[in-house]
């Protein structure tokens, strides 16, 4: 089995992202890849489904902390669901739960407003 | 005759190539079990573990894939600690900066983020330079409570 693979599907004007594995210095470019190409594409709702995310590092983070900037300027946000124990700490351990809206599940994040929902 | 330890310890040499990152980890998480760490604690391990590596091979070394990085992982009944050593750039504990997480959230951006988690999710994190041997060493400790 591959360290990661990731899954893409639209919901609605959200861009579900479903990556599965680690998420770690050597993996973390096919994940900037598939972000870069959904914010390029003037994709600017992204929800990280982390169902199947066993582990994501800091460089991890930092593909996402490099499009939360633009993304918002457009009126979009990046949001999160699903998050496994050990994800959720990195997330809580840095206080980046302020800046990213967590959801338990995938159809709540969809129901928000941050989605448009 | 060898020579008697008071610890269990091995060790581990790859080369300085971020595909053995996911080896690595596993270890490390499945030496916090070993040591008496609970799960939890042991991602947490695992992950300053990933953390450190990776500073090594992407910055010690630039990202040259020909070196070597060396992980002894010593068991004490006080603490798991995990050393690391490598030949390349060190790391000066009186230069280090961590990076305030709220300024961060400010202005966030890529990088940096590596020695904060660290430093949170180990008891203690010391880096220092060999000078006999000319290498570097990070070194890594959670205590078992």
């Amino acid at each position: 089995m591959a360290d990661l693979s990731i899954a893409v599907r639209q919901a609605g004007e959200v861009a579900v992202v479903l990556p599965a594995g680690f998420i770690n210095a050597h993996t973390v470019r096919d994940f900037e890849t598939v972000l870069e190409g959904l914010v390029q594409g003037g994709q600017y709702r992204i929800l990280i489904n982390c169902r199947d995310l066993s582990y994501i590092s800091s460089a991890g983070l930092g593909a996402i902390m490099g499009l939360i900037e633009t993304v918002r300027e457009h009126g979009g946000d990046i949001l999160l669901s699903n998050l496994q124990d050990n994800v959720f700490a990195i997330f809580d351990t840095l206080g980046f739960t302020q800046l990213y809206k967590v959801f338990p599940d995938e159809s709540q994040a969809l129901a928000s407003p941050e989605a448009g929902g | 005759m060898a020579a008697k330890v008071d610890h269990a310890q091995f060790r581990l040499i790859i080369p300085s190539q971020t595909r053995y990152l996911n080896l690595v980890t596993g270890l490390a998480k499945r030496a916090s079990v070993v040591a008496g760490l609970d799960d939890a604690t042991a991602a947490k391990v695992s992950i300053a573990v990933d953390e450190a590596v990776t500073n090594v091979i992407l910055h010690a070394y630039r990202g040259e894939g020909h070196h070597s990085v060396e992980l002894e992982l010593r068991f004490t009944p006080q603490a798991l600690e995990v050393h690391i050593w490598h030949s390349g750039q060190g790391i000066r504990e009186d230069q280090l900066v961590l990076p305030d997480p709220s300024e961060y959230i400010k202005h966030p951006r890529k990088g940096g983020l590596g020695l904060l988690l660290m430093s949170r999710f180990m008891d203690e994190v010391r880096f220092r330079a060999d000078e006999d041997s000319g290498r570097n060493e990070c070194c890594l400790i959670k205590k078992i409570s």
